[in-house]
């Protein structure tokens, strides 16, 4: 499976960048440094210790996708180790396909190795395995994986630099789109009111992946919602992804 | 049956910058490569080789124009099934060992896994990585890189190869193993598209030429339609004779102690020249036919446009 | 021969799926936010550091993170699903005041949410230490406008009020307008308000020679009108108050009230039936053995 070849050297290629592990080395510290924090406190130490332990598995996690999304599709063009590669019978879309893939792979094992961390650190002050923890990473990780989708998109016909803003912006915004909510709410009818109310349904909406406050809290989820923050991220993905694969397929390799 | 390549009104223009300010590099090239043959693709540096092999393997896409590889379009990923390219100084991924680069584009081909274990040993054999196979290629040399480029190359057994200059910083006994392998590929009924600026080797090697010069196609045609058998002049060395001796049989070139080089453009004259310093006692130290070479005929077409 | 843009084969699918994602994605969006999430209101409040840390982490713009934050302020206490919001309303403005000290609508907006809820707190919810709080975190940030801008009358002017209308603190109102009318561009109106505080708090003495002063220099006849009111006011207060004690003592000795002012002058309780300040006689109701003027102070 050629889309499986590409994933397999793009994971192998990731294993090797530095970013990757000064990245982890961080997230590992925050998790860790939850503890001091939880002292400084006064009542529940646990839940400041889940707090910090999930943003820090969230937001290096999102720092991950981006560096090391915009990076690697950016040096395959840079190094023209792509002119190899599109010389074999190989659609630029399994190109596309085959480093997502790769790239989500490599997400994957750091995000799992994070949550282990994470977990373990609780374990040692409740002598619970949380499971409902476990719901907030994997939507977590979803996240990552739009994200990652997005620098991929980003670093098709871009810089490294200008990639990871971009993608960094993306992120921006679907964490704040909510507010536009807000705005709309106070908006009366007219021209403004459909064009915020256009892009509030296309601005990505992260916050549907953010179980944080729920888990740490113990609140209900209605399971509905399960369902359609999932659907929402894959076809969210989808959607990039097919825009990426639409403006590669249109690129010059000089 | 098809071409193996067949280019036509090929034109592409680029536009490259922050205020993008058109650049024509390919201005309507027409070429032809029949398959089985050894054909070089020559020109100056910037005159369009590199962008036409790229619109060859559809990294670029043309603005004009039809590129068929065996009759299917360069545009299809499927008209590189039998193909096999080895880019101008290849990069590959540098942590990987030889013997796994290879097994990535043979996966790259869906290669079946008994298939790729032979076929990674012999092509190993054959570019003579065989003990370098396991380091990775960030410790090869250039040659070295090469090698593994043309082992990558033929891993699909291609019908067609295409080489971007192939003989590049190599050593020469490199060369020679390199320029052996192109010939065999003619014995083994492979068409071979390759450029250099290596005149010699085009020479030695091809059966067919095309001179690209400013994104034109100026010269094509059989190596020997090109280059004829006829005799320029000769370069003939004498010592012990003094050069005021020749006039009027040949150009006095230099004179160096008691040597005179001397350029002869009548072949009836060389033997007088013979007679004239065995006459005189005198010594003679070299003598060379120059026939038209491929050199002569690029200088002279790069020079006139 | 033209080259496509596109190849049709394989990008009419690929629009196809765009279009379909994106149509997905829309609809899915819709569909989520309409599925009601439980929200902990009010949750993020302990991770709002204080001002002293905040202002070094906010490097160069902590004008902005006190915009950032008064913005979410509001927000946050016109939520009125987080029952606990008003605990930490003077530190979450202290931290806003810290950042850009020069920034005054979060102290007039601050002291207001502060003072509203106190009146609520006080009238509806019967909770009085609760209400006594939000007063205290009223004036702190007040004070603290009033410390960072030495040149705005309107902070101990604001905290004036409050003491005067709201707390009920005659004392501490006639202190804060006192400073209110130390600084350049205070209202002459001020001055009013603290003789009426001063008259609140039951300084009679003090209060008709504030009013009496006011009533000499009144640079015009409305102020002259407002200020001779005041001192009718003050001086059937002071009467009033004398006749009834009268009235009172001689109840204790008859055992009522007696039945016109003029026995109380008979009896040697007073010596004489003071006239209002208009020479009009005050009005006195033997049955409940009090006094009162002819027309209301203001009416006149």
């Amino acid at each position: 499976m050629k889309i499986a070849a590409i994933a397999g050297i793009t994971f192998k290629e990731a294993k090797r960048d530095r970013v990757l592990y000064l990245l982890f080395f961080f997230a590992a510290l925050g998790i860790a440094a939850s503890r001091v924090l939880a002292v400084l406190t006064v009542g529940d130490r646990v839940k400041i210790i889940k707090d910090v332990g999930l943003a820090s598995i969230s937001g290096f996690g999102i720092l991950m996708a981006i560096l090391i999304g915009t990076g690697l599709v950016y040096k395959e063009i840079d190094k023209k180790t792509i002119f190899t590669l599109l010389s074999k019978p190989l659609h630029r879309a399994e190109f596309i396909l085959g480093k997502f893939l790769g790239l989500v792979l490599t997400l994957l094992v750091m995000t799992a190795a994070m949550t282990a961390i994470f977990l373990a650190i609780v374990y040692a002050h409740t002598s619970r395995i949380e499971a409902p923890l476990l719901v907030a990473v994997g939507y977590i990780f979803l996240e990552l994986v739009l994200i990652t989708a997005v620098a991929v998109l980003f670093s098709s016909f871009s810089t490294p630099i200008l990639s990871s803003l971009f993608a960094l912006a993306f992120t921006l915004i679907g964490h704040l789109s909510w507010g536009l909510e807000l705005i709309l709410r106070k908006m009366g009818p007219g021209a403004g009111r459909t064009l915020v109310r256009a892009l509030y349904a296309v601005l990505p909406d992260l916050e549907n992946f953010n179980f944080k406050t729920e888990v740490v809290h113990g609140l209900p989820i209605p399971p509905a919602i399960y369902l359609s923050s999932f659907l929402y991220g894959v076809c969210y993905t989808a959607f990039i992804l097919g825009l990426a694969v639409l403006i590669f397929r249109r690129r010059d390799f000089i | 049956m098809a071409d193996a390549i067949r280019i036509q009104d090929l034109r592409k223009t680029f536009r490259l910058g922050f205020i993008p300010k058109p650049r024509p590099v390919l201005k309507g090239i027409t070429l032809t490569v029949r398959e089985g043959e050894i054909f070089g693709y020559l020109g100056p540096n910037g005159a369009g080789k590199t962008t036409t092999i790229k619109c060859l393997l559809g990294l670029i896409r043309p603005d004009a124009g039809a590129v068929d590889i065996f009759g299917r379009s360069s545009l299809s990923p499927r008209s590189r099934e039998e193909l096999g390219f080895l880019p101008e100084n290849p990069y590959f991924y540098d942590y990987l060992s030889a013997r796994e680069f290879l097994a990535f584009t043979a996966d790259l081909f869906g290669l079946a896994r008994r298939d790729k274990e032979e076929r990674i040993a012999r092509l190993l054999a054959l570019v003579g990585l065989e003990r370098a196979a396991d380091l990775p290629l960030r410790k090869y040399s250039r040659g070295m890189l090469q090698r593994a480029g043309l082992a990558q190359a033929l891993i699909n057994e291609p019908k067609l190869v295409i080489l971007d200059e192939p003989l590049g910083g190599m050593d020469p006994l490199g060369r020679k193993e390199i320029r052996d392998i192109i010939v065999r590929f003619k014995d083994q009924g492979k068409t071979v598209f390759f450029t250099s600026h290596i005149l010699q080797d085009i020479e030695m090697i091809c059966d067919r030429v095309a001179i690209i010069v400013g994104g034109r196609i100026v010269k094509e045609g059989a190596l020997s339609d090109l280059v004829s058998e006829r005799v320029l002049f000769t370069e003939v060395t004498v010592a012990g004779v003094a050069a005021e001796a020749f006039g009027g049989l040949g150009e006095s070139l230099s004179v160096q102690g008691d040597r005179v080089l001397l350029k002869v453009f009548e072949e009836a004259k060389v033997g007088q020249v013979l007679d004239l310093v065995r006459d005189r006692r005198g010594r003679l130290v070299s003598l060379s036919p120059r026939t038209e070479t491929l050199e002569d005929i690029f200088v002279e077409t790069v020079t006139r446009t | 021969m033209k080259i496509p843009l596109f190849r049709r084969g394989s990008t009419v699918p690929l629009l196809a799926l765009l279009l379909a994602s994106a149509a997905a994605f829309t609809a899915l969006k819709g569909a989520t936010d309409r599925i009601a999430r439980a929200k902990v209101p009010g949750s993020s409040i302990i991770y709002v550091p204080s001002g002293q840390f905040l202002k070094y982490a906010a490097f160069g713009y902590r004008a902005l993170a006190a915009d950032l934050l008064y913005l979410w302020a509001i927000q946050y206490y016109s939520t009125p699903t987080i029952d606990d919001r008003f605990d930490h309303l003077d530190h979450i403005f202290a931290i806003i005041n810290e950042l850009d000290p020069r920034y005054q609508d979060p102290y007039e907006v601050g002291s207001l949410i502060a003072v509203q809820e106190a009146r609520a707190a006080h009238d509806r919810r019967r909770d009085d230490a609760l209400s006594v709080r939000l007063l205290r975190s009223a004036f702190a940030i007040l004070d603290r406008g009033a410390a960072n801008n030495p040149d705005q009358w309107v902070y101990p002017f604001n905290a004036g009020h409050i003491a005067l209308m709201t707390l009920k603190d005659f004392a501490l109102a006639e202190t804060y307008f006192e400073r209110t009318m130390k600084i350049p561009g205070a209202p002459e109106f001020v001055e009013r308000l603290r003789a009426n505080a001063m008259f609140k708090k039951g300084d009679l003495k003090t209060a008709w020679e504030t009013w009496l002063d006011i009533y000499k220099r009144a640079p015009d006849e409305r102020t002259r009108k407002i200020a001779s009111n005041h001192l009718y006011n003050v001086k059937a207060t002071i009467d009033g108050a004398a006749l009834e004690a009268a009235a009172a003592r001689y109840r204790e000795r008859f055992g009522r009230f007696p039945a016109d002012l003029a026995t109380l002058v008979r009896e040697g309780l007073v010596g004489e039936v003071p006239k209002d300040l208009d020479g009009r006689d005050y009005v006195y109701d033997p049955a409940a053995g009090q006094v009162r003027t002819v027309i209301s102070p203001w009416k006149r």
